[in-house]
């Protein structure tokens, strides 16, 4: 796979800022468990196509970030939820909001301006909230809601460049995903309801 | 022990087999949980020595070995039990409003 060295890099990079959060007599084990599965995901049979075993290797590898606020000896509750939820996003929050920040600061009359930055303060919201509580129901709004500020703000830029066919493609890129997902939502939410949040496997 | 649905799928996903060695990759798709989810139940598991753990001998060179979870005979007996209880409770759960229950009007 192209890219494997620099992907198992990034994923280890991940586990070792999420290992860092442990009591200084577990972390290596835990460093050395959850490492060895990186090549793993990275090369699981069962998945198909390469890009979905990129993704879901470093999904594993954030998520350990997640995990380790949790785990038994490391400080547990909100705050440590939290904190273990913003220390991968502030590199991204500085990009996302610091950016259409300054632009606004630059340029106060132009409104994509303050679009963007809208959009960049809901991305910012939503990353930490997935991290706090992934399945809330206020984490799905707040997804939503950065997927239709993403889109209001590419449609703007076509508004302004009409001739420019970037904004279109990257606007339906958005927004297919999100037409994707809400079924399927709505689909889940009415299975778990009817199951009451049980498999039938786990019966 | 609190039953909670990931602690249920984490069980039901062990004894599916209960003699089989399952590393933590394997147990993530076999419970359908994140890592960030799964790591930690199995600390308080291993913690509570409901559940053994024990590292894999490399079978090739550079190989990076991985750590293998298993149910101890108290964590099966246990998780058996617990099991059994949360689907009994799940039996019990009443009606939802405004729909009688079977057999309750005359």
């Amino acid at each position: 796979m192209r890219g494997e060295r620099q992907l198992l890099a990034l994923g280890e990079y991940l586990v070792r800022r999420a290992c860092r959060q442990l009591p200084p007599d577990v972390r290596e084990e835990r460093y050395r468990e959850w490492a060895a599965e990186l090549p793993a995901i990275l090369h699981d049979p069962q998945v198909r196509f390469a890009l979905w075993r990129a993704a879901r290797m470093l999904g594993y590898a954030a998520d350990t970030l997640r995990g380790t606020a949790m785990m038994p000896g490391t400080a547990r509750g909100r705050i440590a939820r939290l904190r273990a939820a913003v220390d991968v996003p502030l590199p991204v929050a500085g990009l996302v909001v610091a950016l259409p920040a300054w632009a606004v600061v630059q340029a106060p009359r132009d409104a994509l301006n303050y679009l963007r930055l809208a959009w960049g303060l809901l991305f910012v919201a939503y990353l930490i909230r997935s991290r706090v509580r992934p399945a809330g129901r206020m984490t799905a709004l707040l997804g939503t809601s950065a997927i239709l500020a993403a889109w209001a703000v590419l449609l703007g830029g076509a508004a302004l460049a009409p001739g420019d066919w970037v904004n279109y493609v990257l606007a339906a890129v958005v927004l297919l995903p999100l037409l994707a997902y809400l079924p399927f939502a709505w689909w889940h939410r009415r299975r778990q309801a009817r199951t009451g949040g049980h498999n039938a496997a786990d019966r | 022990m609190r039953m909670t649905g990931p602690l249920e799928r984490v069980l039901g996903a062990f004894l599916a087999d209960p003699a089989a060695p399952r590393y933590g990759y394997d147990l993530m798709k076999a419970a359908r949980l994140p890592s960030g989810t799964l790591y930690p139940l199995l600390a308080r598991l291993e913690h509570q020595k409901l559940v053994a753990s024990a590292w894999e001998t490399p079978q090739q060179e550079g190989q990076r070995p991985r750590k293998y979870y298993q149910l101890t005979g108290e964590g099966i007996r246990i998780a058996r039990l617990e099991l059994a209880r949360a689907a009994a409770r799940r039996r019990r759960v009443p009606t939802p409003a405004g729909r009688p229950a079977p057999g309750s009007l005359g």
